[in-house]
């Protein structure tokens, strides 16, 4: 070969090499298979000098040959030319209209078909062509991998954005979830959220008490709940709550082929969901108790402040009479009740009474009970008609739970006359200027027991110099020690005796410390309430 | 699969409008991209898709809507969010399509920057 020959054939193939190079630039940047082919087929044009060139894809050797690029629709006639194997095979075919028909294994065993008709100028397909068109298909095998990849990269970029979402999604519901003070709005939150980022088709919030079904929230809300129990492509998580079971339910996980299975991510963060709704269920339920829990505090104290208003600070003073009283509750607001009233005739009301309970249900019955006690006192009517009335009263503003053991003791101050009734309360006792004591147990049941109209019956006594009258409540007989003791009806008696010289405010005092010794640390159980009348 | 998916569309000025009802997951998704694909054509360079009545959006629905905004960038056409949910926003927002989409307040808005 001579010098020329030689330059020429080097700047031939160095033209060919830059040709190749860029060809592969351009093949390698293919967004899409169609693109991929346009690019190769202008390519080839170019390098082989031939219009006519038809490219053909399928997915699998089982698969039909799907046209990309067709310079001509008669090419398909030839695609049974095209032999598949494993390695690429070129045909040189004896047709005019059809030279080469080539097919290139791919890498993931897709296939290209290649049809190419003849040269521009007619003439045949040199060896150098023929070369050429190896190395190019070559490249093309190459910017199928190119073409691959790319689309790799894309789905694993969405893969990785909808990961960031998955999180972001779990970090903003629970967010969400936790200022949220409606449960149906958590469930509705919480289960619109499970569906989107675990791609299930639908999904539903079922609330169990025992067997019973308390309550269903569906996404989409037609959902139906018998489609819900017999899929077969269901993802389920369960939690109980203050003895409800919340059932949450994922179904049909989509992909664009169509259903597919839920994995170990869909179960993750189905359970991190659930979690988080049932940490917000338990949260709104504290903080609904807490809200109660304040509103009854202000109810209480309200009702404290109207005990404390019923109750004397003052008792009246009676004219050759000493007398006092004491009243410690044991919650905020009691049950026990005690007054002495002066009367429009001059006489005086000495009435004590207990209801059954405590807090505020029991301050509404002791608010009852001594407006009626002040509306009929001063009425002239007799105790046992003033009882069956009261009786009448306390029956009807009472829940059938509720009812007041009550003692009244009419006092004619001049006479020393005591007019008696004892509606189901516990003895008062009477210690006699000679140290006889005495208890006064005559009366009927307790005011706003039956409504059956009956009778009271009362009693008289004589209350002469140097005479006491000890009421009391069951809280201080039955107050209790750690050893689960009570004080007793007998010390109590015993006390009354052996402190019979004190004056009465004196004695009052004196036995509320002797009840607090005996129950040492334990908590007092019930309100302790007293009143002496001592008659000088 | 079960889908509650409703779609209406109407074309004006030029620009198709897409107005969805319901949850965008595979089957809405394909009825938004059959819509598209029925009604795109060379004197529609512009989509809304108006989402103020869908409020989830899963990430099948939205390889759909990117294989719309695929298609209009070829064709230097352009897609159109409109009425977004702030958690759908946020989501499109992470996913990347407001990398090669846009968004407006409403339809109307749309159509004036369309």
């Amino acid at each position: 070969m001579t010098q020329p020959d030689l330059t020429s054939l080097f700047d031939k193939l160095n033209l060919q090499v830059k040709s190749f190079q860029e060809g592969f630039e351009v093949l390698s940047q293919s967004k899409k298979l169609e693109e991929l082919a346009k690019h190769f087929s202008h390519i080839l044009r170019g390098n082989l000098l031939t219009l006519n060139v038809n490219i053909f894809y399928k997915k699998d050797i089982d698969s039909e040959w799907c046209e990309l690029y067709l310079y001509k629709k008669k090419s398909k006639e030839f695609l049974n030319q095209v032999e598949i194997g494993e390695l690429p095979r070129i045909i040189y075919l004896q047709d005019a209209f059809i030279k080469i028909a080539i097919s290139l294994p791919l890498i993931d065993k897709s296939y290209f078909a290649l049809l190419i008709g003849g040269k521009v100028d007619n003439s045949e397909f040199s060896e150098l062509d023929k070369l050429t068109l190896q190395i190019f298909l070559q490249l093309l095998g190459n910017g199928y991998i190119a073409f691959l990849n790319q689309k790799k990269v894309k789905e694993l970029l969405f893969s990785l954005n909808h990961r960031i979402l998955q999180l972001n999604s779990l970090i903003d519901t629970g967010i969400e979830i936790s200022s949220l003070e409606k449960s149906d709005s958590l469930l509705d939150l919480a289960l619109e959220r499970s569906v989107m980022l675990t791609n299930a088709s639908a999904g539903s919030i079922s609330i169990y008490e025992g067997d019973q079904l308390l309550k269903t929230v569906n996404f989409p809300t037609a959902l139906d709940q018998n489609y819900v129990i017999n899929s077969q492509h269901k993802l389920q998580t369960k939690f109980e709550f203050m003895g409800r079971l919340y059932v949450f339910t994922v179904l049909e996980k989509e992909s664009r082929d169509g259903i597919v299975d839920f994995d170990d991510t869909d179960e993750i963060l189905l359970s991190a969901f659930a979690r988080q709704l049932n940490s917000a269920i338990e949260n709104e339920h504290l903080h609904k108790e807490a809200l109660e829990n304040e509103t009854n505090k202000k109810e209480i104290s309200l009702a404290a402040e109207i005990q404390q208003k019923i109750i004397p600070s003052i008792l009246p003073e009676i004219k050759g009479y000493e007398v006092a009283g004491i009243n410690i509750p044991s919650k905020e607001v009691g049950g026990d009740y005690y007054d002495c009233i002066k009367l429009n005739d001059g006489r005086y009301a000495l009435v004590i009474a207990d209801v059954a309970g405590k807090g505020v249900p029991a301050a509404l019955l002791v608010s009852t009970l001594n407006a009626s006690l002040n509306a009929y006192l001063n009425s002239q009517i007799q105790l046992d008609e003033l009882a069956a009335r009261m009786n009448k009263v306390i029956y009807k503003a009472s829940p059938s739970n509720k009812f007041i053991t009550f003692f009244i003791a009419v006092l004619s101050p001049e006479s020393g006359e005591l007019d008696i009734i004892n509606a189901g309360h516990n003895p008062s006792l009477i210690l006699k200027n000679d140290k006889r004591l005495y208890r006064v147990e005559a009366g009927g049941v307790a005011l706003g027991m039956f409504d059956m109209n009956l009778p009271y019956a009362g009693e008289k006594l004589i209350f002469n110099k140097g005479d006491k009258l000890l009421l009391y409540t069951d809280g201080i007989p039955e107050a209790m020690n750690s050893a689960e003791e009570e004080y007793s009806d007998e010390k109590l008696e015993e006390f009354y005796l052996l402190n019979s010289d004190c004056a009465a405010s004196e004695f009052l005092d004196k036995l509320v410390a002797e009840v607090r010794k005996h129950t040492a640390d334990t908590p007092q159980s019930d309100d302790i309430t007293a009143l002496l009348l001592i008659r000088k | 699969m079960i889908s509650d998916f409703r779609l209406t569309s109407e074309i004006k000025d030029s620009s198709l409008i897409i107005h969805t009802e319901g949850y965008i997951n595979n089957v809405g998704g394909q009825k938004i991209a059959d819509e598209f694909n029925q009604k795109h054509g060379e004197e529609i360079r512009t989509v809304i898709l108006n989402l103020e009545k869908s409020k989830v959006v899963n990430s099948i629905g939205i390889s759909f809507l990117i294989e719309i905004i695929e298609k209009l960038n070829e064709t230097d056409g352009k897609l159109i969010f409109t009425n977004l949910d702030s958690s759908i926003d946020k989501t499109f927002s992470i996913m990347g399509l407001f990398h090669f989409a846009s968004k407006a307040d409403s339809v109307d808005d749309a159509l004036k920057t369309g």
